[in-house]
């Protein structure tokens, strides 16, 4: 997905934006949809490009497209204790300089596979038990948190339980010695 | 409080009157109309008419704000009600909420409640085995509580009565501590669980079984169910919601529908009942007082016959809250004895285990029901150093679905996209429901001096487990994990949750049956002993607790009491 796309979707989807002054994200307004948490706008946009990292647009539609930053600033916002409502804001607004000391780069100056690195070693984090650490811990809540939210985000929207894997209220009728081997579903490529 | 009793007394004037339309009121409710009998039927929440009021029902995942998930809000406020394991987003609106109505828990008790028409039918796990006569004569051979005052043969028409209307699934399965019923077919087991129920026969000679368990769901259309508007079970395994088929049986969707298509029942929701009336001079009960619990006003209904089906602890709130010159501690309370020997089931233990063989397979579908472990112990005769026994439910599952650590990006996207056959092992598990026994220091009471939102007297528990259940516990975990690596399963693990009384939501006692009104409330009949025109027929009328799921039994009751009700009307 192009920046033009992208910008557009954002748009699209920051319904919560208090104020849009113009089409420049970078300006750091709160976003009052989420009262819990001081989020900006420039934040949810690289909360965004992450969630889009952890699952990208391919043949079937990514987790932007999807609008999973807003499913995922909703989650945080009505269904996390505030502790770590203030540890997932910490490790969000200490991602850009996570980036510059592990990757070397702004975050959206990477290329696709060093984004994934760097998410994938953020992830896999081992905070120290020191200041430095409280830091690492931030992120790596942060990060794990959102991919959680990302996938569940992404698989249980209107978009995949409908066009992709169809979900049905009615599962049909039990089959307790179901063979394996006759019930896998053919591939989808995502 | 206003009293409002403007409009005539006739008008407000019944034959019947059911306090509370769960399963066991919604039964009487209906008896009553289908006898001619005129009946009122009150129910302290809203209304729920059947799908109509489910707003959840037929809700897509993501359909759901929060997918399933309750906000942090509504959990901080609710942390008792928050327990419960069918409390989520899709169903908290059939719950009653923490702050409607605080108790005091001077032991720790969570009691979970649902205020609306259909009570906790609506709810309820559906599981419904019979008792049998070693529950029903338990009391008086091991020497606690007092002697039941029915046994089987009185009960066993009445499971056939509600069996057939409200529609049972199972097996006629022969075993004598769980009697067979009016059965529509059974769903089935898994392949891991019938190899467990063969071990089971093999190794413990006929002495142990695992069934599939009873339960509520219509599995075969028939003309009865048809004719009350309700279809065969979908194995949407969403019946929290509410059903839109009538695939369970509630009150919701079949008694209480049923009831006032007969044109003899009046359904009055928000009706909190402050009391029953007692006149000195007639010395008999002759209505209730009703709290409207939008306005607050305060309204008396007359009838001949009160029924008291609030649910175990507000029946129990009720009859002491009913005071009068002649029962100056509450209604029928001569004995002394109203909100003692309260007592709940056991459901603290578990014990969960794998299972290596069967691996090409796994289940599909849904089934709303899973496996019943039968009470084995103390049956015959006593042989532990506690008294009773425990049931068990009892499945096994097959794992399997994404690699939740697959690199992010395009691995972690076509992992889930592509849900993996499963690769580990069948896992098994079972949960323990322990009889306890009821004793005169686990007690419900009323503290007058605190009142709820309503103005009415707050609860108070004083319910606690005793050195049976600790025993029990540890008996359950070492025997199931026997039974399990009989079995062949391994890597056995057993717990114990140390939940506090309540969450089982099997409450029972405090208006006790017996034969002798000096140590129990009830007759035979179901009757208030000191004023026979009053029935319990719910968890409250319970002397011991067995170990089976007990709203079948309740119903049973119910109906069993409302053809006694009319019957001895006819003798005038």
């Amino acid at each position: 997905m192009n920046r033009r796309i992208a910008l557009r979707h954002l748009a699209l989807i920051s319904g919560g934006l208090a104020l849009i002054p113009s089409c420049d994200f970078s300006s750091d307004d709160i976003l009052a949809a989420y009262e819990n948490l001081k989020v900006t706008a420039s934040q949810k946009q690289l909360l965004g490009s992450i969630s889009d990292t952890i699952i990208p647009a391919g043949e079937l539609k990514g987790a932007l497209e999807l609008e999973v930053p807003d499913f995922i600033l909703v989650m945080v916002n009505d269904c996390m204790t505030e502790e770590n409502q203030q540890l997932f804001s910490t490790g969000l607004a200490a991602f850009p300089d996570f980036a510059k000391n592990t990757a070397g780069k702004k975050y959206d100056q990477l290329s696709t596979k060093e984004k994934e690195d760097l998410i994938q070693t953020g992830i896999d984090l081992q905070p120290a038990e020191n200041s430095e650490g409280e830091k690492d811990k931030a992120v790596s809540y942060f990060l794990n948190t959102t991919k959680r939210l990302t996938m569940q985000g992404y698989m249980a929207s209107e978009y995949i339980q409908t066009e992709i894997i169809p979900y049905s209220l009615i599962p049909g009728p039990y089959n307790g010695a179901s063979l394996i081997s006759e019930s896998q579903n053919p591939r989808i490529n995502g | 409080m206003a009293n409002l009793n403007i409009r005539n007394k006739q008008d407000r004037t019944y034959q019947a009157i059911v306090v509370g339309s769960g399963a066991s009121g919604g039964w009487a409710a209906k008896e009553f109309g289908d006898l001619g009998v005129k009946t009122l039927l009150l129910e302290r929440g809203r209304n729920v008419e059947h799908i109509k009021d489910y707003p959840t029902t037929n809700m897509l995942p993501y359909e759901f704000k929060h997918r399933g998930k309750l906000p942090q809000k509504v959990l901080d406020e609710n942390p008792i009600v928050a327990k419960c394991y069918a409390f989520g987003e899709d169903s908290e609106h059939f719950f009653a909420k923490d702050a409607e109505q605080p108790y005091i828990q001077e032991k720790p008790f969570d009691w979970i409640r649902g205020y609306q028409v259909g009570g906790k039918s609506l709810l309820w796990a559906r599981q419904v085995q019979r008792w049998s006569d070693y529950d029903f004569e338990g009391p008086a051979r091991d020497g606690f509580a007092v002697d039941w005052p029915i046994r089987y043969k009185d009960i066993a028409p009445w499971y056939s009565h509600v069996e057939k209307f409200a529609g049972v699934s199972g097996n006629r399965d022969g075993i004598d501590t769980l009697p067979d019923g009016e059965f529509l077919p059974a769903y089935d087991l898994n392949i891991v669980e019938k190899h467990f129920a063969e071990k089971l026969k093999e190794t413990y000679g006929g002495d142990r079984h695992m069934i599939s368990s009873r339960c509520a769901h219509i599995h075969e259309p028939r003309p009865e169910f048809a004719a009350q508007g309700r279809a065969s079970c979908q194995n949407r395994n969403l019946c929290q919601r509410g059903c839109p088929f009538g695939g369970y049986f509630s009150s919701n969707s079949s008694t209480i529908p049923w009831a006032l298509k007969s044109g003899n029942v009046t359904l009055r929701p928000d009706s909190v009942v402050h009391s029953v009336i007692y006149d000195d001079e007639k010395g008999k009960a002759t209505g209730v007082r009703v709290i409207d619990a939008h306005t607050k006003e305060v309204e008396e209904f007359y009838a001949d016959v009160i029924f008291i089906n609030a649910a175990a602890v507000n029946s129990n709130a009720i009859l002491m809250n009913s005071t009068s010159a002649r029962f100056p501690n509450g209604l029928g309370n001569d004995s002394g004895v109203l909100g003692k020997y309260f007592a709940f089931h056991n459901y603290r233990a578990g014990v969960s285990a794998a299972y290596d063989g069967f691996t090409e397979y796994t289940t599909s579908g849904g089934r709303p029901t899973s496996g019943y472990i039968p009470r084995f112990r103390n049956v015959k005769k006593q042989e532990t150093d506690f008294l009773r026994g425990y049931a068990g439910g009892f499945s096994a599952y097959r794992g399997g679905g994404y690699v939740a650590d697959a690199r992010v990006g395009m691995d972690l996207k076509n992992s889930m996209l592509n849900k993996m056959p499963p690769d580990g092992p069948w896992r098994v598990g079972s949960h323990m429901m322990g009889e306890t026994i009821p004793k005169e220091s686990n007690y419900i009471a009323l503290d007058k001096d605190k009142l709820d939102p309503y103005g009415l007297p707050t609860l108070q528990f004083n319910v606690e487990y005793d050195d049976n259940d600790e025993k029990m516990i540890i008996d359950y975990q070492e025997q199931i994990s026997e039974m399990f690596s009989k079995a062949g399963f391994t890597d056995i693990s057993v717990r114990d949750d140390h939940r506090v009384p309540g969450l089982d939501i099997h409450e029972m006692g405090g208006v006790r049956m017996g034969k002798d009104p000096k140590t129990s409330m009830l007759n035979g009949n179901h009757q208030l002993h000191a004023v026979p025109n009053v029935y319990v027929t719910d968890g409250a009328s319970m002397t011991s607790t067995s170990t089976q799921n007990p709203t079948l039994t309740y119903m049973a009751f119910a109906a069993r009491a409302a053809h006694h009700a009319v019957n001895e009307s006819k003798k005038g």
